[in-house]
């Protein structure tokens, strides 16, 4: 049988599958084994199964993921969002709309020590979310810019959608998260005039709030201490060329273990906690890629993903319109799956289609960063609003899914914005990583 | 079912100690080398713990539901044939980690007659493939127990 066509029906089975509920990484696994044994040989399928999963298993660059996962969640354990959000919020949280200003500054100040959108949202709405219904700041806002703010836990590096994506296409990892610091900077501010908008059409969803003196707005930035210092560490570490990614995840969580020691924010049960939940989140992560390595095996021996882009390369259409139906379908997938599954699966696909139209592979990472963030907070698969939506239930009372939905449509804007921006300007994204040792 | 439950709650255990030995021997590295002492061998060492604590999360990962699936169909339809698509989707899951358990298994056999050893620490790397197999094949019980707990719930309707 025409190998095209195989690819094609594996396609087409695997997306029938996934609509069962069954775990993506499994579907993609047994696909991917199923698929290459009929293309190659039975024999060749059962060699690859336990090689491939144990060589991803067991790779050193795959260490720094639970790595970073453990610094975030150490971070979140920690209650080191709470302090964050004290000290954004002595600076805009008198100005109209400013308490969700705060809270999506605060946002990316957390994704800067943690690399998960969803945690980032929750931690940040369990802190800001109170705070603004305390100031009498509409549910749609308050809900909405934590949402949307969350996902820049993901931009902001670092940020485990990157590292996927650096290992699946053999970029450096460190240059991809000195890369996405000046998009998550770009986002933030685009959030932030989406609010200013937001409160001057309607003033009253977004009353300003308490007013705090110059002195209180210096002794505040002590709050953001051990945040800037671990960055600093982390970044500045790879950025010089001293740390490798691993070494780098692995100094961060120790810094964010002993200061939140120091500090006697981590209980003995909340470090446990935050190894279970990393043990967790890795394993789900890991086991992914180990689907994504198979299935990309198999495709691969289709030549499907050459065909594509060799097929997208002869097409007489602009590039840019090319890269616009690229990230087009990257949003609408990020709608209907997990945006983490989604990037693993489908960069074996459009990787080398990007890369034959002549984009950049760090810029190309960062963009396809920013579209995941628009899918996690898109209906019907949109996780932060489902983990905001749980958080407020506990803390200010239920607020309908509609509103949450609703209310993370300008900020959506705001991202699509950003992508344009960055598109039109990628030195945005490249300047940083190019001046890397 | 219970003796699977709790050898899972050990490995989970173990698991979070990799984890957490993972980043103190990093960084023991990291501080080593600043003083001209790093540890021989640490990308070994690291890489057999994340290894080791990546097999062991697996059953813990499966039990909370900690992977991520496509929902937006299943949950539109009636319990009774959520559960029905539940069945199928277990017995696809366990046909697919009884053959990786059982070519893990293999692997690990090969590499033991080869006697390949790592560079540094000359660790026999195969033993890490049996733990492996060990923890899929617990990890392979578990999906074995949802199944038949499935299957007793569509019995009792």
């Amino acid at each position: 049988m025409n190998p095209i066509l195989i690819g094609i029906i594996g396609l087409l089975v695997m997306i029938i599958i996934f609509l069962s509920k069954m775990p993506v990484a499994y579907v993609m696994a047994m696909i991917g084994f199923i698929g290459f044994s009929i293309m190659v040989s039975m024999k060749g399928g059962l060699s690859i199964i336990s090689r491939d999963i144990y060589d991803v298993f067991s790779a050193y660059g795959l260490t720094t993921i639970p790595l970073f996962v453990l610094m975030g969640q150490l971070a979140f354990n920690a209650g080191i969002s709470r302090r964050l959000y004290d000290a954004t919020n002595k600076y805009l949280g008198s100005t109209r709309g400013g308490l969700a200003m705060a809270t999506v500054s605060a946002c990316t100040a957390f994704g800067a020590v943690c690399g998960s959108s969803p945690a980032t949202a929750a931690t940040m709405a369990t802190v800001g979310l109170p705070e603004m219904k305390r100031y009498g700041y509409d549910d749609q806002l308050a809900t909405g810019s934590v949402a949307s703010g969350g996902g820049l836990g993901m931009i902001m590096p670092p940020s485990v959608v990157l590292i996927i994506y650096g290992v699946l296409t053999e970029q450096s990892i460190g240059k991809l998260f000195v890369a996405g610091i000046v998009p998550a900077i770009v986002v933030t501010i685009l959030f932030i005039i989406t609010i200013y908008i937001w409160c001057s059409y309607a003033p009253d969803q977004g009353p300003s709030g308490e007013k705090y003196s110059w002195k209180e707005k210096i002794l505040s930035l002590g709050k953001l201490s051990e945040t800037l210092i671990v960055f600093v560490l982390v970044m500045g570490g790879m950025f010089i060329g001293i740390f490798t990614p691993t070494e780098a995840a692995a100094v961060g969580s120790f810094g964010v273990l002993v200061v939140s020691v120091l500090r006697r924010q981590l209980t003995w049960e909340a470090f446990w906690n935050s190894l279970y939940e990393t043990l967790r989140t890795s394993c789900m992560v890991m086991m992914l890629i180990a689907g994504a390595t198979l299935f990309g095996k198999f495709f691969a021996v289709t030549r499907i993903p050459f065909e594509i882009a060799s097929f997208v390369g002869s097409l007489d259409l602009p590039s840019y319109l090319i890269m616009g139906i690229v990230i087009l379908i990257y949003f609408c997938g990020g709608c209907f799956m997990d945006a983490l599954a989604f990037v693993t699966l489908t960069i074996p696909i459009f990787y080398p289609v990007v890369s034959s139209l002549g984009y950049d592979p760090i810029w190309f990472g960062v963009i396809v960063v920013m579209v995941t963030e628009m899918g996690v907070i898109t209906p019907p698969v949109g996780i932060n609003v489902y983990v905001v939506f749980g958080v407020a239930r506990n803390v200010i009372g239920e607020v309908p899914l509609e509103s949450i939905f609703k209310g993370i449509f300008p900020f959506l804007i705001a991202v699509a914005v950003g992508i344009i921006i960055l598109t039109v300007f990628p030195q945005l994204v490249l300047f940083l990583p190019n001046i890397m040792y | 079912m219970k003796l699977i439950s709790s050898i899972s709650e050990i490995l989970k255990k173990i698991g979070g100690v990799c984890l957490a030995g993972m980043m103190f021997v990093t960084c023991a590295d990291v501080i080593g080398r600043f003083f001209g002492y790093p540890i021989l061998g640490s990308v070994e060492i690291v890489s057999i713990l994340a290894t080791c604590a990546i097999g062991m999360g697996l059953a813990f990962t499966h039990e909370t539901d900690g992977h991520v699936g496509v929902e937006i169909i299943v949950r539109l339809l009636p319990k009774k044939t959520q559960t029905i698509i539940s069945v199928c989707t277990n017995f696809l899951s366990i046909c697919l980690f009884a053959i990786l358990t059982w070519r893990m298994l293999v692997y690990a056999g090969t590499l033991r007659r080869s006697g390949e050893v790592s560079m540094n620490l000359r660790l026999p790397e195969f033993l890490v493939v049996y733990v492996m197999s060990f923890c899929l094949l617990i990890f392979t019980i578990m999906i074995i127990k949802d199944m038949i707990i499935n299957i007793n719930k569509l019995r009792s309707k």
